[in-house]
């Protein structure tokens, strides 16, 4: 029988899938597409402190978080994708649970990695992306479930091609569905991979005993108003106890409830054979004589501080861009930033590492990064313009973004938001090192940035960037026919970093003249000023 | 008059007589009115596309009833029509016309596009004008599952590339060209545009000369009709431009790739200047290849004010 509750799960995963897919399908709606992740308590706290912001954007989780001081952890019991998820995957691995799970001691490392955050995030450092539920959900559809299907879909394609043209099926002939590739697959195939494998301990063993918004919202419900209630019909079978999935009722007597662990899925309320459970305002209740197992407030410190610790050793690292910009900083050498990406500093506090953007982007140019910036970058979105190009009409990555790390960008200011500058390597390049007919760079630039020229001794023409003209894009470097790297290379340098103004204003004053529009001739007379420079690329004399 | 001179003069009579004979088994236009090698249309796009065509004969000297016809435009460029980068999409809709008249089966306007594929079509304007005729005709084909490995047996670089496996099930491609500039290889014309037909164009830059490779490709992608779109062209900055637009008027149609090709470069100016087709390499290099004549002023060229 389909309960109450799994309907509304499974209605709250499509629709969380749902959103996922318009933003993969780039399709902007009025519903926000980051609307679960905005609704995780733990990832938006931490946002806000490691950030020190605060906008509407966090208004949901506070929302989440004033529920579940009414109704529970009803968050994890019916909208959690992850929960969902886990609760899907159970099934696999149910029968292989050997003994009946416990509320054993190790539910309260989640309150360990709740206060790891939280001392993390005091001294502004961002580690939710290892632990918030909605971060790594968001990774495990958009970066690995979505290019699986994608690419198993475009198999199917193919295997049906002949079928098709058989029927002459033209919109199955000529469907082309985009295959994203993703890097740090690996880590989220082992990491969900260990959570599914979990099941055999118990069931949603990840929200029992990691889940930092589990904890969380655990402060919050505590006692909250409807909650289980048991009547004086209990005959102690012990029935309840076994069917719950967080072992959130105690052994020694069913009449007792966790609260903070109970996720309201109301699965005992169905079990009990005597209608003795009932969730509601409840008036009387049996208290557990025995001290449960708490967490005491020097674990909380300790907890704190060790999170402090780790992010303390981030900020020394290397690649730490902490403090003022200047000498002496090791700046991530090829790392692009999407566009409107705020000041490193400021972007690694603020980005969740949800993958929602890297999802979301049309070419696939968007990858979640490994080390490259550091241990504290990890995850964060990084662009690999070999494998594509950044769109400057494309504006997906800050429509997406739950907290506003990449900033949401008009068109224009889009076409301005600068995120490096194109660089020739003349030794690798055909036209200036063997003289071969080439200038895809020019054809491909959107700016006009990559122009030919004509250089004595070389009769083909070569490519020259005008870096005032170069947002850097990477077209060129995308569609350089060198093998391997690139001849023409896009590198971090000239990218506007900006956590608030224009960034038209701050390219203008700086001399740029970014434009994938730039003014032309339209006309019969062949006379006129605008003949170029005076030789006709690749004619022969 | 010896023996001998008689002979001769016998001879050369008798040799006279069969070719005036053997002319009334040939049919009959070919003595009546010879058709050009070139035609060359001055009018609004589909009008002049239409007329173009018509002087060779009409779209059904090479659209059979139940031919699968492959149009290839410039559609790569996500730029609207009077940037020139991009075919005129009312040439293209009156080909489209012209072979659904003719009694195609199957039309595909095709190519390969370099920017967002959704982007080039609707800029191009080039789906728009079609869907009226039917809405599964234009498509931009980027995926390899599209292609298939082919050999070129008369290439001479390149001897093996991916082509569009529509194309190759095609009976009939047209090539549709804008008359633009282009960096590299001086201009891009109906053979340069057979670039948007094979997958993998990197190796024609790098492993390969371009203009040797472009050459190589046209030897299995042989448009049987060339129609250049010269009503706008592209004649700075190209491919992509924004560059300097000459507005021409101008529609060239040929059954020959390179002399189409040929007579584009030999009318229009370019960066401001008068070029022969020889000064474009992969014109040349065609032209001493045998797969066409770029040596215009011997060619018939027909000519038309509409």
């Amino acid at each position: 029988m389909i309960t109450f509750w799994r309907t509304i799960q499974i209605i709250s995963l499509i629709l969380f899938l749902t959103l996922l897919a318009l933003a993969v399908s780039s399709v902007i709606t009025p519903t926000p597409l980051d609307l679960f992740l905005l609704l995780d308590p733990a990832l938006m706290a931490f946002t806000v402190i490691s950030a020190r912001i605060f906008s509407v954007a966090f208004i949901p989780a506070l929302l989440v978080l004033i529920v579940t001081l009414f109704f529970g952890r009803i968050f994890c019991g019916y909208i959690c994708p992850m929960g969902t998820t886990l609760d899907g995957t159970d099934k696999l691995f149910a029968a292989s649970r050997k003994k009946q799970p416990e509320a054993g001691k190790l539910r309260l490392l989640k309150y360990i990695i709740l206060f790891f955050l939280l001392g993390a995030s005091i001294l502004g450092v961002s580690f939710v992306f290892v632990a918030a539920p909605l971060s790594l959900i968001t990774r495990f559809y958009g970066l690995l479930v979505h290019p699986v299907l994608a690419f198993l879909s475009n198999e199917i394609l193919s295997f049906i091609h002949p079928l098709a043209e058989w029927l002459d099926m033209d919109t199955v002939i000529f469907m082309q569905i985009a295959t994203p590739r993703f890097a740090t697959q690996l880590f989220i195939l082992a990491f969900f991979g260990a959570l599914f494998v979990s099941a055999i301990v118990s069931p949603r063993f990840w929200c029992r005993n990691f889940c930092p918004s589990g904890a969380l919202m655990a402060f919050f419900s505590k006692k909250p108003l409807i909650r289980r209630g048991v009547s004086d019909d209990c005959t102690d079978c012990g029935r309840c106890t076994n069917s719950c999935p967080m072992s959130a009722i105690m052994t020694e007597d069913p009449r007792v409830t966790l609260h903070e662990e109970c996720i309201v899925c109301r699965t005992c309320e169905n079990t009990c054979p005597e209608n003795a459970i009932l969730f509601d305002r409840v008036r009387k209740e049996q208290v557990f004589e025995k001290k449960r197992f708490s967490f005491t407030r020097r674990q909380f410190i300790y907890s704190g501080l060790f999170g402090a610790a780790t992010a303390t050793v981030g900020l020394t690292g290397l690649n730490s861009l902490y403090g003022k910009p200047g000498p002496g900083q090791v700046a991530p050498q090829g790392l692009i930033r999407p566009p409107g990406a705020l000041p490193e500093m400021d972007f690694l506090a603020q980005c969740s590492r949800c993958g929602e953007c890297m999802a979301a982007c049309p070419t696939n140019t968007l990858q979640p990064i490994w080390l490259d910036a550091g241990f504290m970058g990890l995850f964060s979105p990084g662009l690999n313009l070999r494998r594509s190009y950044c769109s400057p009409e494309c504006r997906m990555c800050g429509e997406v973004c739950p907290t506003d790390a990449i900033r949401s960008l008009s068109k224009n200011e889009r076409i301005w938001a600068k995120i490096g500058t194109a660089v020739i390597f003349r030794r690798k390049c055909l036209a200036w090192e063997q003289q071969k007919s080439c200038m895809v760079c020019d054809e491909v630039c959107p700016y006009k940035a990559v122009e030919f020229r004509k250089e004595p001794g070389i009769p083909v023409p070569v490519p020259q960037v005008h870096e005032e003209k170069c947002a850097g894009c990477g077209y060129c470097e995308h569609f350089c026919p060198v093998q391997n790297q690139s001849a023409i290379v896009i590198t971090p340098m000239g990218a506007l970093r900006m956590s608030e103004g224009s960034y038209i204003a701050q390219g203008k004053s700086q001399g740029l003249n970014l434009s994938i529009n730039p003014k032309f001739e339209y006309g019969s007379k062949p006379e006129g000023k605008d003949w170029g420079k005076g030789f006709a690329p690749g004619f022969e004399d | 008059m010896n023996r001998r001179e008689f002979l001769r003069y016998q001879a050369k009579g008798v040799l006279w007589m069969i070719a005036g004979g053997s002319g009334i088994l040939l049919p009959k236009r070919l003595i009546a009115a010879p058709v050009p090698d070139i035609a060359v249309v001055k009018g609004a796009p589909a009008a002049a596309t239409r007329a173009a065509v018509d002087l060779l004969g009409g779209m059904k000297q090479f659209v059979k009833p139940g031919d699968r016809v492959v149009i290839k435009p410039n559609m790569s460029f996500p730029t609207p029509p009077e940037r020139a980068s991009n075919t005129h999409p009312e040439v293209v809709r009156e080909l489209v016309i012209m072979c659904k008249e003719a009694g195609a089966s199957k039309i595909l306007v095709l190519d390969h596009t370099l920017a967002r594929k959704e982007l080039c079509l609707e800029r191009s304007g080039i789906r728009k004008a079609c869907n009226p005729i039917s809405k599964k005709m234009v498509f931009a084909l980027n995926d390899d599952r599209f292609f298939k490995a082919t050999d070129i047996p008369e290439g001479k670089s390149m001897t093996s590339t991916d082509i569009m496996k529509e194309v190759l099930k095609s009976n009939v491609l047209i090539a549709a060209p804008v008359a633009k500039s282009h960096s590299a290889t001086g201009v891009s014309l109906s053979m340069k545009g057979m670039m948007g037909l094979n997958y993998d164009r990197r190796v024609m830059h790098g492993k390969y000369d371009l203009h040797t490779s472009i050459v190589d490709l046209c030897t299995i992608l042989k448009a049987d009709l060339t129609v250049i779109d010269g009503t706008r062209v592209l004649s700075t900055n190209g491919p992509g431009g924004p560059g300097k637009v000459l507005k021409r008027d101008t529609v060239i149609a040929s059954t020959d790739m390179v002399a189409a090709d040929a007579y584009a470069v030999y009318i229009f100016e370019w960066y401001g200047k008068r070029f022969k087709p020889r000064q474009v390499r992969h014109i040349r290099e065609a032209h001493k290849r045998g797969l066409g004549r770029m040596d215009v002023e011997n060619l018939n060229v027909k000519t038309i004010d509409l």
